[in-house]
């Protein structure tokens, strides 16, 4: 519906706001609200200080493994480069650069909303909460996964491990960004000072619980990415021992369950 | 009856046949071991109502409320009949003016406020972004993010989403905060034909010059408790325990001051000048109609009869000091 833009500085009578304004639809999430939400979010999640700290994490990655070649390839080493390149993607890649990338994505994507009090302009709409918190989860997603990507596959590439362990890491990489996303996007909404707890969750649970047993691994995001690593290259791992078909299918679910967890969040959710 | 009841004048009804647009029944919310609301009931129809209270009364607490933004721990909140907290499609009717003054630093005014109008199913949201962004009397064209607008402008751009939608009930938390002389009048006089064209607009404020241009209807809230609803001069009327203090400017202020003495319509006086008597009164039509005749008896000559203690700015003094 069109409608007259008042010049600038020329107040119009609010009479004809009533007319100017078309009607809300009745019922239902309004059309396009996922598109725009996702779109808000995306906009919000790129600064640049997080990419750069997430492409210097990555440019980390690439020199370690770098290193790690020029060592497996020496005369007197004893290692074999896809073991030793295998072994540093799941180390150093999965268990740092893809939680902690996904972390400071994830977290801020409603997170910040709710620190700078901006939470209210999405909440007091008649958009349904599983649409933002799955444009959250998905924004986050979107932005992390080529700051991590890229640079992990050609760390995988510069192991000289080949392409068995580029395809992966790249596999790995997707499905670990996802899986994390969504953990994190609750997290952010859920407590004040995500990253830190982020952090807690990923050293403590992750990094130590989840080598106590094979029931606390099934619960840990990284033995499905580790998993994923050793059905490719078929170099044994540490947690790395679930199907490859479950390696892909549960921490998609995992989003989608955390996804559902913070629409519930969010409907319940005190609005500052 | 608790003591809001004391003081409700003129405010909605709830009936059998007929919805307020927003009705709070018995609310009560605490954060922790603070009380920010307590047991707070009325009904709001169309028109402008004032929410007054001092710093920390609950005000934004309450409106908070009334647009789901937190739920009650007792009582319940309808907007329109419905439940804001639990039945979202009503957010189509709803608008807020928030007491922050954070907005989203990465959009420019007309993004946010077409963010806003998209989002609660505006059809033409650019259009209608634009049209509320004039009303408001900012230029949709200006690209530069909000962050770099005076804090007058993010205020008005804060007013510009809350309408965009066009809205039935109208929720503005300090909505003059930052505004220049020139921008609160446009501001008020907007809000004004928003309650005149049928919308339900509350708006909260702590500063009584400003809510006197509002109009008389207000709510008071005092600790958290409902201290009184309705026009603020009727609410006066009831106030029994605080007689009202009336000035009169007469050639023979002590003869008219004795007379009306005699006659028990005033219950203390003070002659504060050689042509100035300041009364008080706990029968103040009484006094008004007596006044005159008492002057014509005396031969004295009234130049002038002012009530000192009705105005906005006294019912509040005397509500909050209760």
């Amino acid at each position: 519906m069109a409608v007259a833009v008042p010049p600038t500085g020329t107040p119009e009578p609010a009479s004809e706001l009533a007319d100017a304004a078309p009607q809300p639809s009745r019922r239902g999430s309004p059309p396009g609200a996922f598109v725009r939400l996702y779109g808000v979010f995306l906009r919000h999640l790129l600064t640049w200080g997080r990419a750069t700290v997430i492409v210097a994490l990555g440019g980390l990655a690439v020199l370690v493994a770098l290193a790690v070649n020029v060592a497996a390839n020496e005369a007197s080493s004893t290692t074999d480069p896809v073991t030793a390149g295998t072994e540093l993607m799941n180390r150093f890649g999965f268990t740092t650069v893809v939680p902690i990338c996904a972390l400071v994505f994830a977290s801020s994507a409603l997170g910040d909303t709710v620190d700078d009090r901006t939470l209210v302009y999405l909440w007091l709409t008649p958009v349904a909460r599983w649409r933002m918190a799955a444009a959250a989860t998905l924004a986050s997603a979107t932005v992390a996964l080529p700051l991590v990507f890229v640079p992990l596959v050609l760390a995988a590439a510069a192991t000289g491990a080949g392409g068995a362990l580029m395809g992966g890491t790249a596999v790995a990489t997707i499905v670990g960004v996802i899986g994390y996303s969504g953990v994190f996007v609750t997290l952010g909404l859920k407590f004040k000072r995500a990253l830190v707890w982020g952090i807690a969750y990923i050293l403590i649970w992750e990094g130590f619980v989840a080598t106590a047993s094979e029931t606390a691994a099934k619960l840990s995001l990284r033995a499905y990415t580790a998993s994923i690593l050793s059905q490719y290259t078929g170099v044994g791992l540490r947690l790395g021992t679930l199907t490859l078909g479950s390696s892909l299918l549960v921490p998609p679910l995992v989003a989608l369950a955390f996804t559902a967890l913070t629409a519930r969040l969010l409907a319940r959710t005190d609005v500052d | 009856m608790t003591a809001a009841l004391d003081h409700r004048v003129g405010g909605v009804e709830p009936g059998p046949d007929r919805t307020p647009m927003v009705a709070v029944d018995a609310c009560t919310r605490w954060f922790g071991d603070v009380v920010a609301v307590s047991e707070v009931s009325f009904a709001l129809d169309a028109g402008v109502t004032a929410l007054l209270g001092p710093n920390g009364a609950g005000k934004s607490t309450l409106l908070r409320l009334i647009c789901g933004l937190v739920a009650p721990a007792r009582g319940t909140v309808r907007v329109l009949g419905r439940d804001p907290r639990r039945d979202i499609d009503v957010l189509r009717h709803l608008g807020l003016v928030p007491q922050q003054e954070t907005v989203f630093d990465r959009l420019n005014a007309l993004e946010l406020v077409e963010l806003c109008a998209a989002l609660r199913g505006v059809g033409s949201p650019r259009d209608a972004a634009a049209h509320a962004l004039g009303l408001v009397e900012l230029d949709p064209a200006d690209p530069r993010p909000l962050p770099t607008y005076s804090r007058g402008m993010r205020q008005r751009v804060k007013v510009a989403q809350a309408i965009v939608h066009d809205p039935r009930v109208i929720v503005l938390d300090e909505p003059l905060t930052g505004l220049d002389p020139r921008q609160r009048r446009h501001m008020t006089d907007l809000f004004h034909q928003l309650g005149d064209q049928g919308r339900c607009v509350i708006v909260s404020s702590h500063v009584l010059e400003e809510v006197e241009r509002f109009g008389s209807n207000v709510l008071v809230i005092v600790q958290g408790r409902l201290a009184a609803e309705g026009d603020f001069r009727a609410i006066r009327d009831l106030m029994d325990d605080r007689p009202h203090r009336i000035r009169i400017r007469t050639d023979r202020p002590h003869h008219v001051a004795g007379r009306l003495l005699a006659e028990r319509s005033v219950v203390g006086l003070d002659v504060v000048d050689v042509d100035t008597v300041i009364v008080e009164t706990d029968r103040v039509h009484d006094l008004r109609r007596s006044v005159a005749v008492v002057a014509r008896d005396e031969g004295a000559t009234l130049w002038e009869v002012v009530p000192l203690d009705d105005d906005l700015d006294s019912v509040f003094r005397y509500l909050v000091g209760r």
